[in-house]
C-alpha cells in the first residue's frame, strides 16, 4: 500500500486516504456552455506518466492537498501543495 | 482480398486421430509481415479488437484488416477478468445490448469451433440491505419485461441453490434475498479471445503482435500535426512501422485515454486497477455465481476446483497493476462472511487488471470528432460479457459508416449532450 | 518395513516422543519432528497422490514446502503440504485426488489415453452437441484436484498484528540470519523471518562444520535481539515495503497476518532445486538432491536402497556421500557436467526400477537422485517492481535494479563459501540497517507535527558491499526425452512443444494454453524449465524469450489468516439497548441498527396520528458549523437562498451534486449569529461533510467555516402528533417558550429538556403532524427518551420505528434521496421546483439544473392505484398502455392506515406526470393494473395545517 505524504501527519497509508483525482478550474456557473462545463464535469486526461492529484486526509487530519504521483511506477515526486477543486460528479 | 484458409477443424475425432498419429497441431493462427497500408487497422488484440476484426470479415467481407497489440494477444482485461456472463442490467438498452452478447456467447462453441466452456450455471447477487433488494426487484422488473429470465429469491431458495452461503439472518450482512439469473455464468476468457483470433485469421485479418502504437496519424484537424476535432485519420505509426488507413478503432482497455489523445481526442475516463484472485483447487462444491454488491465481491469455482474472486475497482486512478494487500484482507473477510466454512482454504495468486471506467457505467463506442477514428472503449468492470456484440456492432459501424441502433446510446457525444445512460441509476459492483 | 535410518547426527525427530496418526485410514507411527511425509515414507509407503491429470502415482520430489505431489487432506483442511507440516498425535490424513483409493485409482485409466490429453484438449473437443457441455462439465469437474472443504469449518482465531520494524530479514539461511544480526547490532529493530520450521537454511543438512556455525549464528541472533518467525512467510511486498508475513507457528492464532512496514526489506530466500525433465522423471523414487539429503540428515529416512545419481553441482555431490553414509548403494554417478544424463526412468506399478542412461546402458535402481541446477524463486523481487535477468553462465535469474529499499543476499544474489554467504549477510544487514536510518529521518522531517528531527538528514549510504561471486553451472532443463515440467498440472515437455508449435508460443500465451506454472506452487519448480523449453522449440535463447511475472503472495495464505477478526462494527444510538429491550424488530439500515417496528407499525402510526408518538432519529447525519461565513457555505451547497435565515429559523434545502443530480437534503436551522446546525440523511452524513470541506479548502480558502460532525454526540428523538406540544410542555424548562406563536413551525430553539441542558429543538414535521425534533447530549439520550414515555403516558404515547415513520413520510409525500431520486435524478426531478434558485448568483450544480429545466425531465409523482387494497411492490414499472414501454417505475410504495388504501410515489416521465394521468403499473406477478397521478405530492393533508398548529 502506498504511503501518501499528508503536509500535515505525515506519510500515511494511502487508506486513510481519500482519492480526489484530478484537480480542475470550475467554470464560472453563470457564463459557462454546456460543452465547457460537461467537458469540466466529465472529461480527463487520465495521463500515463506523472501527473498531480487530489489527495483527502479523510481519516486524519482532513486536509486537501495536491500531489504529484507517476501513475505508472506509482511513485511520488515533490511536497505536497494544498488542493484544488476536483470538481466532476462528486 | 481474401485469401481465406481453413484451419484444422477441431473435434474429438481430430483429437484421436493426431493422439494415435502423435502429430502436433498446426499454427492456431499466421505470424504475417506487417503491410504499409490497410483498410482498417484495429487497436488492441483482446477480445473486443479480435472480434471486431472477426465480424468486419465474416459478416461484411472486409478482410484487409490488421489487429495490433503492444503485447500478446489477449493480454490485457480479456486474460485477467473472472469470465462472468449475464445480461441481467438495469436499464432496457442494457439489457438488450448484454443480451445480444449472451446470444452470441452461448452459439460460439460452434460459431468459432472451439470449445469455450461456457458454463450456464446460474448467477446470484445478494441483497444484505432492503435498498439493496429494491434495486434487484428494480432490476428484475426491467429483466422481464425484455423477457430476461430474472427474478428476486429469498434466503431459503438461495440455501438450496448455493449450500455454501450462511443464509442465517444474524449475521453483520444478512442475506435478504438474490437476484437470480440462470442464463448468466462463466466461460474460459482465454478460448473466447483464441476462437476469435484464428477465426479472424482464417478470414485473412492479419493479426500483429508484439507491435505497439506509437502515435495516431491525422490530418486537417484543429490541433497539433493535424489532430483533434474536424480532422481525419490517415494511419497509424507502430513499433514496426507506419501503416496507413482510412479506419482506425481504439479497441483497448487501460489504454484508451493514451491512444485517443494520440488522435486529439479526450475522453471521460479514469483507469482503476481491478483486483482479482483465485485460491488453491479444492472438489467443487460451490455451484453458481455469487455476487454481492455490498461486500464488494464475486466468487465462482472453475471446474478446475479454483476459486475465483474479484473485488469492485481500486479507488485511486493508476496503471500500475502490483496489487494491495488490502484487497485480499478485504475479500477475505467478505468471502467468509458469506462462506464461513472457508477459512482454511488458502489464496493462492492475485493478480490485476486495468479498467476504464466512465461517469455513469457505460462505455464509450462509436465516431469521434475525429473522420475515421472510432471508439470501443470505456469498458469499466463489464468488457468480457459485451465483448461479442460489441465487435459485431462495431464492425457494422465501420462496414455502414453508421452508429448501429444497439450502440447508439453509447456514443461520445452523450457527454456533451449530458443524455448519460441510466445504468448510473443503480450503481454497484456491477459483475 | 521401516526406512528409518539409525540416529543421525543432526536430525529433527525427537525419537523419545512417539506419534500415532493415520494414513487412508491405517494407523501409522512418526516421531514428533517428523513432517507427515517423512513420516509416511518412514512407515515404508512412497505414493503420497495421484496426478491430476492422468492419475499418475507420484512421490515425494523435493521434500519440503514445494513439493507439488505431497498435498494431502487432515481432518477438515484441504491442501495439507505433507513434506512441510509437522505431524501431530492423532492426524487422520489421507491422500486427495483419489478414487476409490491411492492404490487402485480407477481414474488411472485416463493415464492409457494420455496422448489424446495433449494441454488444451478441451478446448478442441465437447462443442458437440452444444447441450451436451452441462454434462461434459460435470465429468470433468470430478477430476478437479485437491482436497474436500468441510462446510462446518469455523472461522478459527486468527489475529492480525501491524508491525513497523526498521529491517525484515525474508529468510533465515546463513545469509539472512547474518544480515539479521548485523542490522540489528546497528540499532535496527530486526524481524528474520524463516519459512522452514527452523533457521539454518541449507546449513541444517549440512555438514557437522555447518551445524556448528548455525549454533553460532542462532546464539548470535539472540543475543542481537532479532525478533525470529519460524514456519513464517513474507508472502507479499506491496507498495513501499508494505509487507505481509503469515505466520503458521503462533501459540493461539491459527495462522496470524503480520502487516509489517519495513523501511528496509533483505531478500534472503536461497535457491530452490530445480527437477530436470526427461522419461519417466514423475516417477515415486526420482528425487532431486536436496530431497533426497533433507530425508537422511534431518529425518533419518533412507529414500531407496539402489541410487543413480545425475549430478552438475556440489549438491549432487555431496549427496553421493550421504547415500552410502545411510547405506544406500550409489550403483552409477552420472556427471552432468561432463554431458552424460539420464533419458529415462523405467518404473514398475509405482516406482523407479531402472535407469537409462544417455550412453544408453540400463541400470537397476529404485532411486533416481538429480542435481541439475537451481531457480532463484525472485517473487519479492518482481512484487518489488524489479525484473530479474537471466545469466546463462549460471543458469539462474538474478536481480536487476529493485529498489534502494530492497536489498538481497544470499543464493538469490550469488554464490560462495559459507563463509562467504554470510560476510554478505552481515555487509547487508550493516547497509540496510544505515538506510533505514534515513529512511526514519525522512518520515519524521516529513510529519508536521512530529517531534523535531535532530540534525540534517544523514547521507544516504551507498551499496559498497563485495558482491558474491556466481559459480559457473551448466544450464540443464531437459534430456533427450520428454517428461514431466509442471508436476501438480501434469503438464509434460511435450505439451510445451505442441503448443509452441500451434502458436501460443509467448510465455504467457503459453502458459495460459496449457497451465504450467498456474499450479499450487506457483512455479516455483516449473517456471524455468517452461522458459527453458519455449526457447528451446523457438530456437531462441531464455533472455529473448522472457520469464513471466510472479505475483504474491509467495505461499499460500489461509482466508481466516487475511480475514482475521472481521472489525466492521454496527452503530447504535444510546436508546438501542431500550428498543431491543422492548419488543423492536431490529433491522440494518446502512451502518446503523435500527428498530422496525415494536410489533404493529400500522398502529404506531394510527397512535402517532391520534395522538402522540415519539421515535429515534439518532442516524440523521448532523453537522455543526461555525463561523462568520457559514450562510455563504450554505449558499453554495444548498439549492436555495441562505444569506436571510434569522436565529432561531430552520430551513429546509436540496444539494446537488456538480452534474446537477440530487446529493442529499435534509434541515438546518441557525442556532445563533455564526452558528448552525446541518443535518443529512443518514448515509450521506459522511460525503456530506467531505463535501463541504472540498468547497471549504479548495474552491472557497477564504470563508470561515469551522465543521465539526456531531451525529452521534446527539441523540435524536421525533416527537409528532397534535398532542406532542403538550407532552413537550412537561419536560422543557423555562428556557423555551413552546405557545405556537412563540415557537412556530419551522424555528429552533436551544434550552432544557428533562433537566437536560443545551438541547436543541426544531419544530419540522416529516410525518405531517405537529412535531419537534430534539437533538439531546447523548450520554442523556436514554434518559430524555424514558422521561417522554414516563411524562406522557397519560397522552397515549408511544414509541414508533422506521417502518411507521416509512409511511408517515409517504402519506406526506416527502421523497428520500436515493430511493425515490437515483443516481440521475437531477433536482427538478423532485418537483421542489421553488426552491431551485436560479437567480442566486452561484450553486453546486447550478448549470445543469437549469438547463435541465429547460427539458423534459422526469418526475416524481403521488401514485393512487385504483384499486385501493392493491399495494403495489417498489420498483414496479410503469408502462405505457397496451405495450412495454417503461415510462416510469414506483419508488414508494405502502398501505396508509391513515388514508385506508394504498398510496405511492414513482418516477414518470413528464408525458405522464399531469395531475390526473391514468398510469399502467405492472405488478411483480405480471399483472397489469390502474392508477391515478395526484395533484399533490401529499397523499394527506397537503395544506399542511396540521404540523403547522
Amino acid at each position: 500500500m502506498l504511503l501518501v505524504p499528508c503536509p500535515h501527519c505525515g506519510p500515511r497509508n494511502a487508506s486513510d486516504m481519500s482519492y480526489g483525482g484530478e484537480p480542475h478550474s470550475r467554470p464560472d456557473p453563470n457564463t459557462t456552455s454546456p460543452e465547457e462545463w460537461r467537458t469540466y464535469l466529465y472529461l480527463r486526461d487520465n495521463k500515463s506518466g506523472w501527473i498531480t492529484e487530489n489527495w483527502y486526509c479523510s481519516s486524519g487530519c482532513r486536509k486537501h492537498f495536491k500531489l504529484e504521483r507517476h501513475t505508472l511506477t506509482g511513485e511520488l515526486r515533490n511536497p505536497p501543495l494544498p488542493g484544488n477543486k476536483t470538481g466532476g460528479h462528486k | 482480398m481474401g485469401k481465406h484458409r481453413t484451419p484444422a477443424r477441431y473435434s474429438a475425432a481430430g483429437l484421436a486421430w493426431r493422439g494415435l498419429r502423435r502429430k502436433n497441431w498446426p499454427r492456431v493462427w499466421r505470424e504475417p509481415e506487417l503491410k504499409s497500408a490497410y483498410d482498417v487497422v484495429i487497436i488492441g488484440g483482446g477480445i473486443h479488437g479480435l472480434a471486431t476484426a472477426y465480424y468486419l470479415a465474416a459478416n461484411h467481407g472486409i478482410t484487409n484488416v490488421a489487429v495490433v497489440d503492444k503485447a500478446y494477444l489477449g493480454s490485457g482485461g480479456s486474460g485477467r477478468n473472472t469470465a462472468i456472463v449475464r445480461s441481467n442490467y438495469l436499464t432496457p438498452e442494457g439489457v438488450a445490448f448484454y443480451d445480444r452478447s449472451l446470444d452470441l456467447y452461448n452459439t460460439m462453441s460452434t460459431d468459432l469451433n472451439i470449445n469455450v466452456m461456457f458454463s450456464a450455471r446460474g448467477h446470484m447477487t445478494l441483497a444484505h440491505t432492503d435498498s439493496a433488494l429494491r434495486t434487484m426487484n428494480w432490476r428484475a422488473e426491467v429483466n422481464k419485461l425484455q423477457s430476461i429470465d430474472s427474478s428476486v429469491i429469498g434466503p431459503d431458495e438461495i440455501k438450496k441453490l448455493s449450500p455454501s452461503l450462511d443464509t442465517s439472518p444474524n449475521t453483520r450482512y444478512p442475506i435478504l434475498g438474490a437476484l437470480y439469473h440462470p442464463p448468466g455464468g462463466t466461460i474460459r476468457h482465454d478460448a473466447v479471445v483464441w476462437g476469435y483470433a484464428r477465426a479472424a485469421d482464417a478470414h485473412g485479418v492479419d493479426l500483429h503482435q508484439k507491435t505497439e502504437v506509437l502515435d495516431i496519424l491525422c490530418e486537417g484537424g484543429d490541433g497539433p500535426d493535424g489532430k483533434g476535432p474536424g480532422g481525419k485519420v490517415t494511419g497509424v505509426r507502430t513499433s514496426r512501422g507506419d501503416i496507413h488507413a482510412p479506419v482506425v478503432v481504439n479497441c483497448t482497455a487501460g489504454w484508451a485515454s493514451t491512444i485517443a489523445a494520440m488522435a486529439g481526442v479526450r475522453l471521460p475516463i479514469t483507469t482503476h486497477p481491478l483486483q482479482a484472485a483465485v485460491t488453491e483447487p479444492v472438489k467443487t462444491f460451490l455451484p453458481t455465481v455469487i455476487v454481492s454488491g455490498s461486500l464488494h465481491v464475486y466468487v465462482s469455482q472453475t471446474d478446475r476446483g479454483e476459486l475465483v474472486f474479484g473485488a469492485s475497482v481500486d479507488p485511486v486512478a493508476t496503471y500500475d497493476m502490483k496489487g494491495t494487500l488490502e484487497f485480499t484482507e478485504e475479500l477475505a473477510g467478505h468471502v467468509l462472511e458469506l462462506m464461513p466454512g472457508l477459512s482454511k482454504m488458502r489464496l493462492m495468486r492475485q493478480w490485476a487488471g486495468l479498467c476504464d471506467m466512465t461517469p455513469d457505467y457505460s462505455p464509450v463506442m462509436g465516431p469521434t470528432p475525429v473522420d475515421g477514428f472510432l471508439v470501443d472503449v470505456g469498458w469499466g468492470t463489464y468488457g468480457f460479457k459485451a465483448g461479442p456484440v460489441s465487435g459485431e456492432q462495431m464492425a457494422a459501424c465501420v462496414a455502414h459508416n453508421a452508429t448501429p441502433e444497439l450502440i447508439a446510446p453509447f456514443v461520445l457525444s452523450r457527454f456533451t449532450d449530458g443524455t448519460l445512460v441510466g445504468e448510473k441509476g443503480a450503481a454497484a459492483v456491477g459483475h | 518395513m521401516t526406512t528409518r535410518l539409525p540416529v543421525q547426527p543432526n536430525e529433527v525427530i525427537d525419537r523419545s516422543k512417539p506419534l500415532t496418526f493415520t494414513w487412508n485410514g491405517k494407523k501409522m507411527r512418526g516421531f514428533e519432528g517428523d513432517t507427515i511425509v517423512s513420516a509416511i515414507l518412514a512407515n515404508g509407503e512412497h505414493v503420497i497422490s495421484r496426478s491430476m491429470k492422468y492419475h499418475r502415482p507420484r512421490g515425494v520430489l523435493t521434500a519440503d514446502f514445494w513439493d507439488p505431489n505431497t498435498s494431502v487432506q487432515v481432518g477438515d483442511e484441504p491442501n495439507v503440504r505433507a513434506a512441510h507440516r509437522h505431524l501431530v498425535s492423532g492426524m487422520a490424513v489421507s491422500a486427495q485426488n483419489v478414487w476409490p483409493s491411492l492404490k487402485y485409482d480407477a481414474k488411472a485409466a485416463s493415464g492409457l489415453v494420455g496422448r489424446f490429453l495433449t494441454a488444451g484438449f478441451y478446448y478442441k473437443t465437447f462443442m458437440k452437441p452444444a447441450k451436451m457441455w452441462p454434462t461434459y462439465e460435470r465429468v470433468l469437474a470430478r477430476f478437479a484436484p485437491g482436497g474436500k472443504v468441510d462446510l462446518d469449518t469455523p472461522h478459527g482465531y486468527h489475529d492480525k498484528r501491524y508491525a513497523h520494524p526498521d529491517v525484515v530479514v525474508a529468510g533465515g539461511g546463513p545469509a539472512g540470519i547474518a544480515a539479521a544480526i548485523e542490522a540489528a547490532r546497528a540499532g535496527a529493530s530486526v524481524i528474520l523471518v524463516e519459512h522452514e520450521h527452523a533457521l539454518g537454511g541449507h546449513l541444517r543438512w549440512g555438514s557437522n562444520d555447518d551445524g556448528d556455525a548455525l549454533a553460532g549464528l542462532l546464539a548470535e541472533a539472540e543475543s542481537a535481539g532479532v525478533e525470529i518467525l519460524t514456519d513464517s512467510t513474507v508472502t507479499g511486498r506491496y507498495e513501499d515495503n508494505w509487507l505481509a508475513i503469515a505466520q503458521r507457528n503462533h501459540p493461539v492464532a491459527v495462522e496470524r497476518l503480520i502487516k509489517a512496514r519495513a523501511k528496509v526489506l533483505v531478500v534472503a530466500p536461497g535457491l530452490i532445486e530445480r527437477p530436470y525433465v526427461f522419461a519417466g522423471n514423475d516417477l515415486p523414487g526420482v528425487m532431486t538432491s536436496g530431497a533426497v539429503r533433507r530425508l537422511i540428515t534431518m529425518y533419518a529416512i533412507k529414500p531407496g536402497t539402489r541410487a543413480v545419481v545425475l549430478t552438475a553441482n556440489e549438491s549432487g555431490d555431496t549427496a553421493i556421500d550421504e547415500l552410502e553414509g545411510a547405506g544406500i548403494e550409489v550403483v552409477k554417478v552420472i556427471d552432468a557436467r561432463t554431458g552424460a544424463s539420464v533419458t529415462k526412468a523405467i518404473g514398475s506399478k509405482s516406482r523407479v526400477k531402472a535407469v537409462t542412461c544417455s550412453d544408453d546402458s540400463i541400470v537397476d535402481a529404485d532411486l533416481l537422485v538429480t542435481a541439475t541446477g537451481w531457480t532463484a524463486p525472485t517473487s519479492l523481487l518482481n512484487m518489488s517492481g524489479d525484473r530479474p535477468v537471466y545469466d546463462p553462465s549460471v543458469a539462474r535469474f538474478f536481480a536487476d535494479s529493485p529498489p534502494d529499499n530492497v536489498l538481497t543476499t544470499g543464493g538469490i544474489a550469488g554464490d560462495g563459501t559459507r563463509h562467504e554467504l554470510i560476510a554478505h549477510g552481515r555487509s547487508t544487514g550493516a547497509l540496510a540497517a544505515s538506510r533505514a536510518v534515513v529512511a526514519r529521518h525522512r518520515i519524521q522531517a516529513a510529519t508536521a507535527r512530529a517531534v523535531a528531527v535532530d540534525g540534517s538528514e544523514p547521507t544516504y549510504p551507498d551499496d559498497t558491499r563485495t558482491p558474491l561471486g556466481r559459480d559457473p553451472h551448466p544450464e540443464l532443463f531437459r534430456s533427450t526425452s520428454h517428461g514431466m515440467v509442471d508436476f501438480s498440472e501434469d503438464i509434460s515437455s511435450k505439451d510445451i512443444f505442441g503448443a509452441a508449435a500451434e502458436g501460443f508460443d509467448s510465455v504467457e500465451l503459453l502458459k495460459r494454453f496449457t497451465t504450467a506454472t498456474m499450479g499450487p506452487s506457483q512455479g516455483k519448480l516449473e517456471t524455468v524449465n517452461t522458459v527453458a523449453l519455449l526457447a528451446e522449440a523457438r530456437g531462441e535463447t531464455i533472455s529473448e524469450v522472457g520469464t513471466t511475472v510472479w505475483r504474491p503472495p509467495y505461499a499460500p495464505i489461509a482466508l481466516g489468516a487475511l480475514a482475521g477478526r472481521v472489525f466492521e462494527p454496527v452503530r447504535l444510538s444510546s436508546i438501542q439497548p431500550w428498543h431491543e429491550a422492548n419488543g423492536s424488530t431490529p433491522i440494518l439500515a446502512g451502518q446503523w441498527v435500527r428498530p422496525e417496528h415494536y410489533g404493529d407499525p400500522q398502529q404506531e402510526v394510527r397512535n402517532t396520528r391520534a395522538n402522540v408518538g415519539i421515535t429515534d432519529v439518532t442516524p440523521l447525519g448532523k453537522l455543526d458549523l461555525q463561523g462568520p461565513d457559514v450562510a455563504k457555505l450554505l449558499s453554495q451547497l444548498y439549492t436555495n437562498k441562505w444569506m436571510q435565515l434569522a436565529v432561531g429559523s430552520v430551513r429546509y434545502g436540496i444539494m446537488c451534486a456538480e452534474d446537477g443530480v440530487v446529493l442529499d437534503d435534509g434541515v438546518t436551522g441557525r442556532l445563533g449569529d455564526d452558528h448552525y446546525l446541518m443535518t443529512t440523511t443518514s448515509s450521506g452524513a459522511g460525503g456530506v461533510w467531505n463535501w463541504i470541506e472540498n468547497w471549504l479548502q479548495t474552491e472557497h480558502p477564504e470563508w470561515q467555516v469551522h465543521v465539526t460532525p456531531v451525529t452521534t454526540g446527539l441523540t435524536s428523538i421525533n416527537v409528532a402528533g397534535p398532542r406532542s406540544r403538550e407532552l413537550m410542555s412537561r419536560l422543557v424548562g423555562d428556557d423555551i417558550d413552546l405557545d405556537p406563536d412563540a415557537f412556530r413551525y419551522m424555528q429552533v430553539r436551544t434550552g432544557t429538556i428533562a433537566g437536560v441542558k443545551d438541547c436543541v429543538v426544531w419544530r419540522i414535521g416529516f410525518t405531517g403532524e405537529l412535531s419537534f425534533e430534539i437533538h439531546v447530549p447523548s450520554g442523556h439520550g436514554l434518559h430524555v427518551w424514558k422521561t417522554l414515555l414516563e411524562q406522557g403516558e397519560s397522552l397515549g404515547v408511544a414509541p414508533f420505528g422506521l417502518e411507521a415513520q416509512r409511511i408517515m413520510r409517504l402519506e406526506k409525500g416527502h421523497f428520500i434521496v436515493g430511493q425515490d431520486t437515483d443516481g440521475l435524478s437531477k433536482a427538478p426531478t423532485t418537483g421542489m421546483i421553488g426552491l431551485l434558485k436560479l437567480d442566486k448568483d452561484d450553486w453546486a450544480g447550478k448549470p445543469e439544473v437549469t438547463w435541465a429545466l429547460e427539458g423534459d425531465y422526469p418526475r416524481i409523482v403521488a401514485i393512487q392505484p385504483t384499486d385501493p387494497s392493491i399495494v403495489p411492490e417498489e420498483a414496479c414499472q410503469i408502462l405505457r398502455d397496451g405495450t412495454k414501454e417503461i415510462v416510469g417505475r414506483i419508488t414508494s410504495s405502502r398501505f396508509s392506515p391513515t388514508l385506508d388504501r394504498a398510496v405511492c410515489l414513482g418516477q414518470v416521465t413528464a408525458e405522464f406526470a399531469d395531475p390526473g394521468t391514468t398510469l399502467t403499473v405492472q405488478l411483480v406477478n405480471g399483472e397489469r393494473i390502474t392508477a391515478r397521478v395526484m395533484e399533490h405530492h401529499a397523499h394527506f393533508d397537503p395544506e399542511g395545517e396540521r404540523l403547522r398548529g
